[in-house]
C-alpha cells in the first residue's frame, strides 16, 4: 500500500479525536477575533430597533432541543433586545418537543430583564397544527389560544390589549430548525394576515431561506451560531454565541485541511495508477 | 356499500378541497368564520393524528419483548422510560401543592417533569445531533473527491463559504466574506428559487390530483 | 446548589458521555441512552399532547364554554383510530379524506401566491435602474444583492437551472449549453450547502462540549472528569469481556 492510500484508509477515530480537540481547544482559550455583521441580520436588529415601545414583538421558537446550540442563543439575544426596547412580547412555539425550552428561555430572559408575565410578555406555549395555529392566530388569537401556559385566560392579559389577530402584531420573528417554521409563517401568515415577518434558522436550512430574503418576504434572516454571534454583537451583550466562534473557525479549518488533504491523496493515487498503466 | 367506502372519501375530499381553495378568495364573514372553525378542528384532528404514531412505535417494542427478540432488554428500558416520564407529568407535586398536569415549572419552580425534561430529554437529544459532526468530518475526509469538474466547483464553492462564514477566514482572507455573501444572496438564491417554483408547482399540480380523486394513495387502510 | 440541580448535572453529563462512546464504537452504554431518549421524548409527547389537545382543547372548550361543535372534530379524531380495528379501518378514510381534503385546499392558492407568484415578480425585475436625474443606468455593484448585473445573474440562474430539471424536452443543441450553465449554478449552490450543514454540525458540537465544560467545574462536582473516568474504565470492561469470549486464532 503506498503512502496516499494508507492515508485515506486511517481509522475514522483519529478523524473524530482531531474534531473533538478543534472543538475543546478553543473553548477552553478562546482568542476572540473580530466578527463582522452581515446584511441579513442587521436588518433584523434594524427593524427591532426602529419599533416603537409598546409595539408587538411576537417570537416563535419552532425548534426543539436538537437545534438548541444554534437557535437558543438567538432567542435569548432577540429577547433582550425587545425587552430593552420595552416592546410587548409574545412567545409561542409550534415544536412540541421544544415548549419545556422555550418556556424556559423566555421566563428566564424576562426575569433577568425585570419584566412581569401577563403586563410585559406571554409565554403561549404549543398548539399542535403547525398551519393551522397560524391561520387561527391570524383569524382570532383568542380562538387560537384561550389560555396563556400558565392557563391565564389571554384575553385578560394587559400584554395582549388591543391584539384581537396576526393583522395587530408588529413583527413576527420566527426561529425555525425545519418545516413549520419560517415557510409555514409565510405561507399561512404573512400572505394573508400582512404582518412583518422576520427569521432565525439553523445552517442547515438557511441557504433555502434565501429566496424569500431576496425577495422581501422575510426582512431579515439570522443564520445558525454565526447569525447569533452577530446579533449578540449589535446589541452589545456578547455572550455564548460569539464564545463559540473560535471553536468554529478551527473546524472549519480543519475540514478544509481534511478536504484538500483527501484530494491530495487521490490525485496522487490516480496519477500513480495512471503512470503503472502506461508502463 | 362501496359507496360508502370508495365514493364518500373521495367526495369529501373533492368538496373540502374545492371549498377551501375557494374560501381564500372570498372576504365575507361566514367564509371566514368557517375557516377559523375548520382550522380549530384541524389541530384537533391532528392531535389525535400523533396517537397513531405512538401507538405502532409501542407496537414495535412490545412484539420485540413477548418475542424475546435479542436486545429485548433495552425495549424494556425504553418502556420504563415512556412510564416514568408520563407518572412525572401526570403526578402530584408536594412542593408545589397541586398536579402537575405537564407543566416543567409551577410559580417558577422546577418540577420533577421539567427535571425529566431539563436534565433527560435536552442534552440527549442535543448529543444524538451533535455527534453528527463527527460523522461530516469523516465524510469531508473519505469521500469529497473533486472526481469531476462539477465536483470541483462544488468543492471550491464549499471551501470559499466555509472560510467566508467564520472570523478567521475573514481575518486572514477579507475578500472570502465578500465572495460568500455574492453566493448566498445571488447564486444560492436563485437555485433555491429555480427549485422552490418547481416544487410548489409540483406540489400545487399533486394537490388538485388528490382533490379530483386521481391520486388516491393518502387513503389508505381497510379493503375497498 | 440544590441536589435536583447537582443530580441533573450528573444525569446530563453522563448521558451526554455515554452516547459520544459510540464514536468508538457501538456498545451497551450507547444502546441504554438511545433507547431512554427514545422513551423520555415519546412519554414528553404523550404528556404534552394530553394536557394541550384533551384538556385544553377539547374538555375545557366543550364541557366550561359550552363549544359543542367540537364533537365533529371528536367524530373525525375518532374515525381515524378505527385504522387499527381491520374491520372497521375503512371508516378511518373518511377522516384522512377530509384532513387532506382541507389541507390541499387550503395550501394551493396560498403556495401559488407565495411561492409561484411572488418569486417569479421577483425575479423579474427591471434591467435599468433611474437615476435622480431621470436617465437609466445600469449598476454593476456585485456586492449589492439589488444591483442590475446580479439581477442578471439571478435571471440567467432561475432560468438555467429550471430548465435543466425540465426532462420533456432533450438537452441538445443551444439547449445543452442552457443546461450546462444550470449544473455549474447547481453546484455552486450545493457546495454552499455543504459549507452551512458543515457550519451547522459543528456548532452543534459546540454547544454540547460547552455544557460538558461547564459541567467539569467544582460546583457540579466535576462531574464531567468523574463520569468521564467511569464511561472509559465501562468501556475497557466490556472489551476485555469480548476479547474474552472471542475464539483465540
Amino acid at each position: 500500500m503506498t503512502v496516499a492510500e494508507r492515508m485515506l484508509s486511517i481509522d475514522r477515530r483519529i478523524i473524530f479525536l482531531m474534531i473533538g480537540l478543534c472543538t475543546l481547544i478553543p473553548l477552553l482559550y478562546p482568542v476572540g477575533l473580530a466578527i463582522k455583521v452581515s446584511p441579513e441580520v442587521r436588518a433584523v436588529y434594524d427593524y427591532m430597533e426602529s419599533l416603537p415601545e409598546g409595539s408587538v414583538f411576537l417570537l416563535s421558537l419552532d425548534f426543539d432541543p436538537a437545534s438548541k446550540p444554534e437557535l437558543y442563543p438567538q432567542a435569548v439575544a432577540l429577547l433582550r433586545h425587545a425587552f430593552k426596547k420595552n416592546l410587548r412580547v409574545i412567545a409561542m412555539t409550534l415544536w412540541l418537543p421544544g415548549t419545556g425550552m422555550a418556556d424556559e428561555v423566555v421566563s428566564r430572559v424576562a426575569r433577568e430583564s425585570e419584566k412581569t408575565a401577563g403586563r410585559d410578555y406571554a409565554f403561549l406555549g404549543w398548539s399542535p397544527g403547525g398551519s393551522s395555529v397560524i391561520i387561527n392566530m391570524g383569524q382570532d388569537l383568542y380562538k387560537a389560544f384561550p389560555t396563556d401556559y400558565n392557563n391565564q385566560p389571554t384575553k385578560d392579559l394587559e400584554v395582549l390589549r388591543g391584539v384581537q389577530s396576526l393583522r395587530d402584531v408588529n413583527y413576527v420573528v420566527s426561529l425555525a430548525a425545519g418545516t413549520t417554521g419560517i415557510e409555514t409563517w409565510y405561507v399561512f401568515g404573512k400572505d394573508k394576515y400582512k404582518f412583518e415577518l422576520g427569521g432565525g434558522c439553523t445552517g442547515v436550512i438557511a441557504p433555502g431561506l434565501y429566496p424569500l430574503l431576496r425577495s422581501g418576504q422575510i426582512n431579515g434572516l439570522i443564520g445558525g451560531l454565526r447569525g447569533a454571534a452577530e446579533y449578540e454583537v449589535l446589541i452589545g451583550r456578547k455572550d455564548i454565541a460569539v464564545a463559540g466562534m473560535d471553536a468554529q473557525s478551527a473546524t472549519h479549518f480543519a475540514i478544509i485541511l481534511l478536504a484538500i488533504l483527501c484530494n491530495v491523496f487521490y490525485f496522487s493515487i490516480r496519477t500513480s495508477r495512471k503512470a503503472v498503466g502506461q508502463n | 356499500m362501496t359507496f360508502l367506502r370508495r365514493q364518500l372519501p373521495l367526495l369529501i375530499t373533492f368538496v373540502t378541497g374545492i371549498l377551501f381553495a375557494v374560501q381564500y378568495y372570498v372576504p365575507h364573514p361566514l367564509s371566514e368564520q368557517m375557516l377559523t372553525s375548520v382550522s380549530k378542528w384541524l389541530q384537533i384532528i391532528g392531535g389525535f393524528a400523533l396517537v397513531l404514531g405512538v401507538t405502532s412505535l409501542f407496537h414495535i417494542h412490545a412484539v420485540k419483548i413477548r418475542r424475546r427478540e435479542s436486545g429485548w432488554g433495552y425495549s424494556v428500558v425504553l418502556y420504563a422510560a415512556i412510564v416514568a416520564t408520563m407518572a412525572a407529568g401526570f403526578g402530584y407535586s408536594p412542593a408545589a401543592g397541586q398536579w402537575i398536569n405537564g407543566k416543567e415549572t409551577i410559580k417558577g419552580a422546577m418540577t420533577a417533569f421539567g427535571w425529566v425534561y431539563a436534565y433527560m430529554m435536552v442534552p440527549l437529544q442535543g448529543t444524538m445531533f451533535a455527534i453528527l459532526a463527527f460523522f461530516i468530518a469523516s465524510a469531508a475526509y473519505r469521500s469529497f473527491r473533486a472526481r469531476s469538474r462539477e465536483a470541483a466547483v462544488l468543492l471550491i464553492a464549499a471551501v470559499i463559504v466555509m472560510l467566508g462564514r467564520v472570523p478567521l477566514g475573514e481575518h486572514l482572507i477579507p475578500i472570502s466574506g465578500d465572495i460568500t455573501q455574492w453566493i448566498l444572496n445571488v447564486l444560492n438564491a436563485s437555485v433555491r428559487r429555480a427549485i422552490l417554483i418547481g416544487i410548489s408547482l409540483g406540489a400545487v399540480a399533486l394537490s388538485l390530483k388528490i382533490i379530483f380523486g386521481v391520486e388516491r394513495a393518502y387513503l389508505g387502510g381497510g379493503k375497498e | 446548589m440544590s441536589f435536583e440541580m447537582m443530580l441533573g448535572a450528573w444525569v446530563a453529563t453522563g448521558l451526554t458521555l455515554f452516547i459520544l462512546t459510540f464514536l468508538y464504537q457501538d456498545n451497551p452504554l450507547f444502546k441504554l441512552a438511545e433507547h431512554l431518549y427514545v422513551g423520555v421524548s415519546v412519554g414528553y409527547a404523550i404528556v404534552k399532547t394530553y394536557d394541550t389537545v384533551v384538556i385544553r382543547l377539547i374538555y375545557e372548550p366543550m364541557v366550561k364554554q359550552g363549544e359543542w361543535s367540537l364533537l365533529i372534530p371528536l367524530a373525525i379524531g375518532a374515525l381515524m383510530l378505527t385504522r387499527y380495528v381491520p374491520a372497521a379501518a375503512w371508516m378511518s378514510r373518511i377522516a384522512f379524506a377530509f384532513v387532506v381534503g382541507v389541507g390541499s385546499g387550503l395550501a394551493i392558492p396560498r403556495v401559488i401566491s407565495s411561492y409561484i407568484l411572488k418569486q417569479i415578480e421577483d425575479t423579474v425585475r427591471p434591467l435599468l435602474t433611474l437615476a435622480a436625474d431621470g436617465g437609466a443606468t445600469f449598476t454593476y455593484d456585485l456586492l449589492d444583492p439589488a444591483s442590475n448585473l446580479n439581477a442578471v445573474v439571478l435571471l440567467v440562474g432561475v432560468v438555467s437551472v429550471l430548465f435543466y430539471f425540465f426532462f420533456s424536452v432533450e438537452h441538445t443543441g443551444p439547449g445543452k449549453a442552457v443546461a450546462r450553465t444550470g449544473i455549474i449554478f447547481l453546484m455552486i449552490a450545493f457546495g454552499a450547502a455543504f459549507g452551512y450543514t458543515v457550519m451547522a454540525r459543528m456548532s452543534l458540537l459546540i454547544g454540547r462540549l460547552t455544557d460538558l465544560i461547564e459541567y467539569a467545574q467544582p460546583q457540579y462536582g466535576w462531574a464531567t472528569w468523574c463520569l468521564l473516568a467511569i464511561t472509559i474504565a465501562t468501556l475497557l470492561v466490556f472489551r476485555a469481556r469480548r476479547q474474552g469470549t472471542e475464539p483465540p486464532q
